[in-house]
């Protein structure tokens, strides 16, 4: 067993982890809405605005197989809009683009 | 030897405690006659027994036992021929049966290897004694089986090194006495009743317990409906008979879910996981109390963020004009 004290530590660990390019920061806030029946709605807000909003709807279209949508809002900026319960495929397509880490995502509704 | 005696002597009066001033005067006698050998055993065994009495509320128990054995010596005293070798078993017997009562009669193989230990020195002994003595000890030894039951900790009484198990053990067996409510490994659990759901009609549904929920978690109703209206996307409101009406048709594993991260967010302490906390508002933000750390902390603010048109358009166009 290895003395606890004697180890290494490094107190800029963090502020290494957090200089480098990424481009996302802050929470992407992914939520639900219900529409009339059992339809539903999926916003994306809260994605980076260096980030071309409308190619991501676009290859998110295709890979969901949904309709979508970019709305340009005063006070959140540009927010995505997909048809339907999307909130998991949008979690893991985010993160497997890189657009995002899994702790920065969040998800709102039930 | 004496003056060894003389050093030792203060030790195990201060040691051995107000019971045994009695036989003080026989102890060192006792002492006087035993080898210096047993002398380090015994102060060592002593010092154990006494620390275990000072941190140990269950050796209480033992203490109280060894009384009733010294007792029974007491009387016994008057019967035997002469006092003065009498009291080399008597001496050494008290120091025998104190040992024997902490040793675990679960650790087997430890009180076996004990029980040789203590014959050894013994034979030692008998060389000088007489008869009636191995009589007495036979006693004695009778008396010391029937008290090895009382005994909870194994190694106490022993001159082995205890184990890093048993040191464990003995600590978490401590703090479960001390404090069963905080033990460390069992959970408290945080027992809430599940949340009512009941559709109304298709486009409505009411969450029947919805201000006792409030009240268990011990929230402000306005806060919670903030949160789940928030977080669900939808308008409603608590009616008159206390039940939250919501627009949307939501199921109870659906409203638990969200409930489960209402909890985690602002009720649950962020450093202990205590749910005896408050809530308060200072300065726009809310506050989170800890009443069992005593930690307090910012919880993030509730948004309810972008909302969607999901009504008809024409609709609202015809509200506003």
């Amino acid at each position: 067993m290895s003395i606890q004290n004697l180890q290494t530590f490094d107190p800029f660990a963090d502020a290494n982890k957090g200089a480098d390019d990424d481009v996302q920061d802050g929470l992407v806030h992914i939520r639900i809405q219900q529409r009339n029946g059992r339809k539903t709605l999926t916003t994306v807000q809260g994605l980076s605005s260096d980030y071309d909003l409308k190619k991501i709807v676009r290859a998110c279209k295709k890979e969901f197989a949904c309709n979508g949508t970019v709305i340009e809002h005063p006070e959140y900026g540009e927010v995505l809009q997909l048809q339907g319960d999307q909130r998991e495929n949008i979690c893991q397509w985010l993160t497997k683009a890189g657009l995002a880490k899994p702790d920065q995502l969040k998800v709102h509704g039930f | 030897m004496t003056e060894e005696d003389a050093m030792f002597d203060p030790t195990l009066k201060k040691k051995k405690k107000k019971k045994k001033t009695a036989f003080d005067i026989d102890a060192a006698l006792a002492e006087g006659s035993a080898d210096t050998n047993e002398h380090v055993n015994n102060s060592i065994s002593n010092n154990m027994v006494d620390d275990s009495k000072d941190e140990d509320p269950d050796d209480t128990n033992v203490d109280i036992d060894l009384d009733f054995s010294k007792k029974k010596k007491k009387k016994k005293k008057p019967f035997n021929m002469d006092e003065l070798e009498n009291v080399l078993p008597d001496g050494k017997d008290k120091d025998d049966s104190a040992l024997d009562n902490i040793t675990n009669q679960d650790d087997s193989i430890m009180d076996d290897n004990f029980d040789l230990d203590f014959s050894k020195t013994k034979k030692k002994k008998k060389k000088k004694k007489d008869l009636d003595e191995l009589i007495a000890e036979a006693d004695d030894k009778q008396e010391d089986k029937e008290n090895v039951e009382d005994s909870t900790v194994s190694w106490t009484g022993s001159d082995r090194d205890y184990t890093y198990e048993e040191l464990l053990n003995r600590v978490f067996e401590i703090m479960r006495d001390k404090n069963p409510d905080m033990v460390a490994g069992k959970k408290q659990k945080f027992v809430m009743r599940p949340p009512q759901v009941v559709k109304i009609g298709t486009k409505k549904t009411s969450f029947a317990n919805f201000t006792e929920i409030c009240k268990t978690l011990h929230r402000q109703p306005k806060h919670l409906l903030d949160f789940l209206l928030a977080e669900l996307g939808t308008s409603g409101s608590v009616d008159g008979n206390s039940q939250l009406i919501i627009k949307g048709r939501f199921q109870q594993k659906q409203i638990e879910n969200v409930l489960r991260r209402y909890i985690k967010e602002y009720v649950t302490c962020h450093t202990c996981r205590s749910p005896d906390t408050i809530l308060q508002k200072d300065t726009r933000l809310f506050f989170l109390q800890c009443e069992t750390c005593g930690s307090r902390c910012s919880v993030t603010s509730i948004k309810s963020g972008f909302q969607a048109v999901t009504a008809k358009r024409a609709a609202i166009r015809a509200k506003t004009s």
